[in-house]
């Protein structure tokens, strides 16, 4: 592959995951519109959401570290971009893998923290100690879930999981393979993108937002980024784990869609959890699934 | 007189002039001079890094038929290298105002570097030992040299720290005495002290024999390394030394038991032979036992570390829990595993140092390492918070820094060996431990500023400089990891185990330069996505939204005591010291035998007890001819 | 007759006169003592050096085995070498006040008695000597007058006399089975004699008779007290010296007499749980001379353990721990003299006296082995030797040994953290002048030998050899007496 082919990938990738994680977050206004037969916002809402945002007028920083956190939330997550394949373009996927990106997930989260920690408000790190909380509670689920999938197919390397099956057809994804991991992993992707019931965290008559209490302007904006590629990264790397990854781009968007709309859906069907509570739940149904499913695996 | 001759003399040279003029305003400078001596020193033995021959002392005494030899291979340089900057780059840091503090204080900053200058001569000497004999001396000097350095710190801990260096004294001769015990069988199977004929006798031991000097080497170098479950000893004798002492031993001190137990798993033994010891037939076996105890070791003392409140303790626990990485790692035997468990040890000096050091900073600044006593200090103390930050990352084993690299290199060994079970609690000491470092990041220097803090300056550079230092290594062996990986499978190599394939960018698929690269990507496009919002303005820390309160100075609107409470609730219930009890019940048994001890020798009726004994010799004595 | 004689005969006249003397001149009877010693270092040192040893001395004129003769090998010469060293260190009657001419007396009645069973080459000279010793040494420790130290001599006069009763009734045994008391010549005729549970039983009593003063488990309930109420160098002597010729005594009589699995497995035993007892002990000792009294009788039996290992490395792991020992123990005694009390009123001693605190963590690291100290290399020989010996006993008394070490380490660095604790003020003062150099004169002994590991090995080896020479031993009537 020539340098330049490289270099475009670079900016397309992160690119095609800020577009379609904006039509996601629209999709997730959209199906909580319609459970509520509302008709929802209009296409564009979304990116106008950001514009406003980073062009309002009042812009409050509380220091270095809080713009430098809001960097980090969005940078991390152009680097992710880059580094998981999509049809067509693997970009630089070859050099890290499952394992690398799982922890590279994190990294987002740490400087949305060093942010939201340098606004200086209990209500902020409040919420960054249940956000922190349910991050320990999920990945034991998804960690599991990543060691089955890389243990199945023998590599922890996305180019090559997507290689595989797509050459042996829907009768070698993941979810076809090993069913119970697969749930497994929705469970993860649901705690992951902090949709309810795991999203006590915000709790806005509680702690007033958590993490967003002091955020406004290109700060909230930022997150609002953040979110977009949050959904995207999530829905390509369920989609590349359990379903093959994406043949071409029109099965690759359904796919990915499909996968963010059921946890967006099933949150509007929960009330939030108290905090202790949800560790309890992630770490009963999601890890006895997931063992089960390693148990699978090894077979 | 060899290079290795030139480094030890230089060594003892280095301790002699702590000694004497330790106290000196001058004698940190010089001290730290003087260490990196030592350390060009290591740079011109640097050839055994990338496989050269082993460097052999000229200086080999003799006594009761027995040599002392001393032999610098890849895994003892690689060692040293670590030793030696860390003894530096500690020894800077006291140089300067943290020194004078420490002497106003009414510390003994003589005998502090002193102490340091011992640890480091007593680490070389063990790190270069060339035969078991010395091997034991070295073994002992590094236990008494970090015992001097943990118990001096009496007045600044408050009295603290004599009961912690007694305990570790403890610990550690019992690990000395197993060390003994194993020298012996060594010596009764091969006729020797030397490794080759140890090597040589292995086979031909019995399993028996084979399986008791595999549990003396692994009880003398567990105990060292804190590993569950002799842990109790460690976190509060690290924790309660002189600052800089602290940080070294944190660093590197007890990681000589991992450079034991690699000579062990590698070279004497061989891990091979350790799995072909089978507990339960085909289904468990004594490595798997090492595998366990590694995994267990992660995860309590992350979790214990969870609910520290003081900084340094919450860090030498961590310290502990990074030590199962390490083992783990050695004791899946492959080239990964290995490779992951000893760039470790590089990788934990790296950031312990400077995550101790930065806490000892702020206590300078502001008196204090209780984390709900500080707060908001980034403002004030923004390179230290940068050391720092860097130094959690790497703690916690996120990427880009080093952390994550070694750590990747044991996740995928565990990976690709099946082993499910010990790869989720290595995860789950990851993600404790990124809990509790970023308490310790947020409580310090995070949230509100305090009002008595409100002039604290950020730390001197001669405190800085060196914790610069050590984060800058965090960071480019993240980026580059191949740098310490070339060591790294030199000591493989040495160790006869086998050789990790690496590039530069690191190994197993991994390449950390196109990760750290797209990373600073993402951040330019992140930068330039937040400049081109409106422009921001600074506002005060009161001016907050509190809920309708007015925010003032008298107002504390800090979130820090049991910052996961959340969690707490569900898994407090958890935590049942069963370690702490477990001790106490040994000691209550001593106690009680003693007592029983005390009462024979208080009986009154002595003679009659002597009568008995008499009998009892000479009916023994009939007996057991008649027989 | 011969100049080797001298060592004995000397102090026990001395003594006589001693009282007399200082009637008339005080000052030159407080300087008799210890002048003398150096004269007995003197002659054994040129004795050492102008024969080839063994040879035999036969007193009176009469040949062995009729006669009484004293056998003279270079083990012999060391112990005796060391109780005229030791004594003149630890010379306990300095004081001057009129306690002055009775110590003395008793010293030297000690110092005579010690070297004669250093000496001795028949059982009947040893009793006689063994009992010599008693008496003085009864003498010293109630020297003090206080209550507890006429509580601890009596106790100690109970179970002494009852040892002497036993190594008496030992003696008789083996005289009716052989009737001779030279111990080459009972070595000559144990093969067919006193192989057999008659000849074990006296082998027995003669262990536990003169296990008195060896410390040896069950015979020494009377050594804490002892040493906690007499004065502190006459329990350094006792402790660092006059245990140890009784060890030589009963060693002598194992390796000559008895070289058998089963006496050998006794000592063994009575060893492990000596050392057992002693370092179990020590941990709750409330104040440091028991501390050290128990230390004494736990190291006692790590010398036990030693010489029941066969052969020669049993004798060098032995004759190594003696040694080293008597040195440190010596010295350790010298710091209790005046920090002898309890051991919280040490809290902050480093600061009332840096010197002495830093000896006494010098002595306790010797004591634990921790190496390059000379008692890392003298355990080092015990433990290499119990492992080669591979059986299953001998294992067991290396886990005791070891787990005994890391008690040790623990109750003699509780005490040294102790000393060096910030903040706290201790009430005791610091050790006279006197006691301090004589600990630095034990402490430089210690360090110098650090640097003279490698003679000090080979002499070792070389006294081990001698040592465990049984038919050298018995040979030595064969060639005669001079």
């Amino acid at each position: 592959m020539s340098t330049t082919h490289l270099l475009i990938e670079l900016v397309l990738m992160p690119l095609v995951a800020f577009v379609v994680g904006l039509a996601m977050l629209l999709m997730l206004r959209k199906i909580g519109a319609r459970l509520q037969r509302r008709v929802g916002p209009p296409l564009l809402q979304p990116l106008f959401d950001v514009i406003k945002l980073y062009s309002k007028r009042t812009q409050v920083s509380h220091g270095l570290l809080h713009e430098a956190g809001i960097v980090v939330a969005v940078g991390a997550y152009v680097a992710i971009e880059t580094l998981v394949p999509v049809p067509g373009m693997n970009g630089i996927a070859e050099k890290g893998g499952l394992i690398l990106l799982s922890y590279l997930m994190m990294v987002p989260s740490l400087g949305l923290a060093l942010g939201v920690g340098q606004c200086a408000n209990p209500n902020g790190s409040i919420g960054l100690s249940r956000a922190m909380t349910a991050m320990l509670a999920y990945d034991i689920p998804f960690m599991l879930v990543v060691f089955g999938v890389a243990w199945q197919f023998q590599t922890t390397n996305l180019v090559e999981l997507v290689a595989v099956q797509q050459a042996g057809g829907i009768a070698t994804w993941g979810i076809v393979e090993n069913p119970l991991l697969a749930i497994a992993g929705l469970f993860g992707l649901q705690a992951m993108l902090g949709k309810q019931p795991f999203e006590i965290y915000v709790a806005p008559a509680e702690i007033a937002t958590g993490p967003m209490v002091e955020m406004g302007g290109k700060f909230l904006g930022g997150l609002f980024v953040m979110q977009s590629f949050q959904f995207y990264t999530a829905g390509v790397l369920y989609t590349t784990m359990f379903l093959g990854g994406g043949e071409n781009w029109f099965t690759f968007l359904i796919k990915i869609f499909v996968v963010v709309a059921i946890p967006l859906s099933v949150a509007f069907m929960f009330p939030r959890y108290r905090t202790e509570d949800m560790v309890r739940l992630v770490w009963k149904w999601p890890v006895i699934l997931a063992l089960l499913g390693l148990v699978v695996a090894v077979q | 007189m060899s290079v290795l001759d030139q480094l030890l003399v230089f060594a003892f040279m280095t301790g002699a002039v702590a000694s004497f003029i330790g106290d000196r305003r001058f004698a940190g400078t010089l001290l730290a001079i003087l260490y990196f001596g030592q350390f060009l020193l290591l740079v011109k033995l640097a050839p055994l890094g990338y496989g050269a021959q082993p460097v052999v002392s000229a200086w080999q005494p003799a006594l009761f038929g027995e040599v002392l030899v001393w032999r610098m291979d890849a895994l003892g340089w690689y060692f040293a290298l670590i030793t030696v900057v860390a003894g530096w780059l500690v020894t800077w840091y006291a140089s300067g105002e943290w020194g004078q503090g420490y002497r106003e204080r009414g510390g003994n900053l003589g005998l502090m570097h002193t102490a340091v200058a011992a640890n480091v001569v007593a680490m070389l000497l063990l790190l270069s030992s060339g035969n078991l004999l010395s091997l034991f001396v070295g073994w002992e000097l590094v236990s008494w040299a970090g015992f001097l350095l943990m118990v001096m710190n009496g007045r600044e801990s408050g009295g603290v720290s004599g009961p912690a260096g007694l305990r570790y004294i403890t610990y550690a001769t019992l690990g000395a005495m197993a060390l003994l015990a194993a020298l012996a069988i060594a010596h009764h199977a091969s006729g020797s002290f030397e490794y080759i004929d140890l090597i040589d006798a292995v086979d031909q031991m019995t399993g028996p024999t084979r399986v008791s000097l595999v549990i003396a080497f692994a009880l003398a170098f567990t105990i060292k390394m804190g590993l569950l479950p002799f842990h109790l000893w460690q976190a509060p004798a690290y924790a309660y030394s002189p600052g800089p002492g602290g940080a070294f031993l944190g660093a590197i001190s007890s990681r000589v038991g991992l450079w034991g137990l690699a000579m062990v798993f590698g070279s004497l033994i061989g891990i091979g032979r350790i799995a072909g010891i089978e507990l339960i037939p085909g289904w468990f076996d004594l490595r798997d036992v090492f595998m366990w105890v590694a995994a267990l070791t992660i995860v309590l003392p992350t979790f214990t570390a969870l609910r520290q409140n003081d900084a340094r303790l919450l860090l030498a626990w961590h310290g502990i829990g990074q030590g199962g990485y390490m083992l783990l790692g050695l004791a899946a035997g492959d080239a990964l595993g290995t490779g992951g468990g000893l760039m470790h040890v590089l990788n934990h000096a790296s950031y312990q140092a400077p995550l101790f050091l930065a806490v000892f900073a702020v206590m300078h600044r502001t008196g204090t390492s209780d984390l709900n006593r500080l707060g908001g200090l980034v403002a004030r103390m923004p390179l230290t918070f940068l050391v720092m930050l860097i130094g959690i990352i790497g703690l916690a084993g996120l990427p880009p820094m080093n952390g994550f690299v070694s750590k990747y290199l044991v996740y995928i060994s565990l990976l690709r060996q099946g082993e499910p079970l010990l790869f989720i609690l290595a995860v789950i000491g990851t993600l404790g431990t990124v809990l509790s470092v970023f308490k310790l990041l947020h409580n310090t220097f995070l949230g509100q500023l305090r009002v008595e803090h409100m002039e604290v300056r950020e730390a001197p550079w001669s405190m800085l400089i060196p914790m610069l230092l050590m984060a800058s290594v965090v960071v480019v062996t993240g980026t580059a990891p191949g740098l310490v990986l070339d060591w790294v499978a030199s000591a493989q190599a040495a160790l006869g185990l086998p050789v990790l394939d690496h590039t530069l960018g690191g190994a197993a698929g991994l390449d950390m330069l196109w990760v750290s690269g797209v990373l600073v990507y993402g951040f330019a496009v992140g930068t330039l996505l937040f400049l081109s919002g409106n422009k921001s303005r600074r506002v005060h820390q009161f001016d907050n939204y509190a809920g309708g309160h007015f925010l003032t100075a008298e107002n504390q609107y800090q979130y820090s005591d049991q910052f996961y409470a959340g969690l707490m609730h569900h898994i407090g219930g958890w935590y049942r010291a069963s370690f702490t009890w477990a001790e106490s019940v040994v000691i209550a048994s001593v106690d009680a035998m003693s007592a029983a001890a005390n009462g024979f020798f208080r009986r009154t009726q002595a003679v009659f007890l002597l009568l008995l004994a008499t009998l009892g010799s000479v009916a023994w004595l009939l007996w057991g001819v008649g027989s | 007759m011969n100049a080797i004689v001298l060592p004995v005969v000397l102090p026990l006249l001395a003594a006589f006169l001693l009282p007399s003397l200082a009637r008339i001149w005080s000052s030159a009877a407080r300087v008799l003592g210890p002048v003398l010693m150096l004269v007995s270092l003197c002659v054994l040192w040129t004795t050492w050096g102008e024969h080839p040893t063994p040879f035999v001395v036969a007193l009176g004129g009469f040949q062995p085995p009729m006669g009484i003769a004293f056998h003279v090998d270079s083990v012999a010469m060391l112990f005796a070498f060391l109780v005229a060293g030791g004594a003149l260190l630890m010379w306990p009657a300095w004081t001057d006040d009129d306690t002055m001419p009775r110590l003395a007396a008793l010293t030297l009645l000690l110092v005579a008695a010690a070297t004669g069973l250093a000496l001795s080459g028949d059982l009947f000279n040893v009793y006689v000597f063994y009992e010599l010793l008693s008496v003085a040494s009864f003498g010293l420790v109630s020297a003090r007058r206080t209550g507890a130290a006429f509580a601890a001599g009596f106790r100690y006069l109970v179970i002494s006399g009852f040892g002497s009763v036993l190594a008496l009734l030992g003696i008789a045994l083996i005289y009716l089975r052989t009737g001779t008391l030279n111990i080459a010549h009972l070595g000559q005729l144990a093969p067919e004699s006193l192989a057999d549970p008659f000849g074990l039983a006296a082998f027995a009593l003669l262990l536990l008779g003169f296990g008195v003063k060896a410390e040896l488990f069950p015979v020494n309930t009377w050594v804490p007290e002892v040493y906690a109420g007499s004065s502190a160098r006459v329990a350094g002597l006792l402790a660092g010296v006059v245990s140890k010729l009784a060890v030589l005594v009963v060693v002598r009589m194992l390796v000559v007499v008895f070289p058998h699995d089963e006496t050998r497995m006794l000592l063994l035993i009575l060893g492990v749980v000596g050392v057992l007892s002693g370092e179990l002990a020590a941990w709750s000792a409330k104040d440091m001379r028991r501390m050290l009294a128990f230390s004494s009788i736990g190291q006692l039996g790590m010398i036990f353990i030693a010489f029941s290992i066969p052969g020669e490395a049993g004798w060098v792991a032995g004759l190594a721990l003696v040694l080293h020992h008597l040195v440190v123990k010596s010295g350790l005694f010298l710091i209790a003299d005046r920090w002898g009390g309890a051991l919280q009123s040490l809290t902050g001693a480093a600061r009332v006296s840096p010197f002495t605190a830093g000896l006494f963590v010098l002595f306790a690291l010797s004591l634990i082995g921790v190496p390059p100290l000379p008692g890392f290399w003298a355990k080092l020989q015990l433990v290499i030797g119990l492992v080669e010996n591979g059986n299953g006993v001998y294992l067991g008394a290396l886990l005791v040994f070891l787990a005994a070490t890391v008690i040790e380490a623990n109750y003699l660095f509780r005490l040294a953290v102790a000393m060096y604790a910030e903040g706290a003020s201790s009430t005791v003062t610091a050790p006279s002048g006197g006691n301090r150099i004589g600990a630095a004169i034990f402490a430089a002994v210690l360090v110098a030998a650090v640097f003279l590991l490698n003679p000090l090995s080979e002499a070792i080896d070389d006294l081990a050899v001698v040592g465990n020479d049984a038919t050298g031993y018995m040979d030595s009537l064969a060639g005669g007496a001079r």
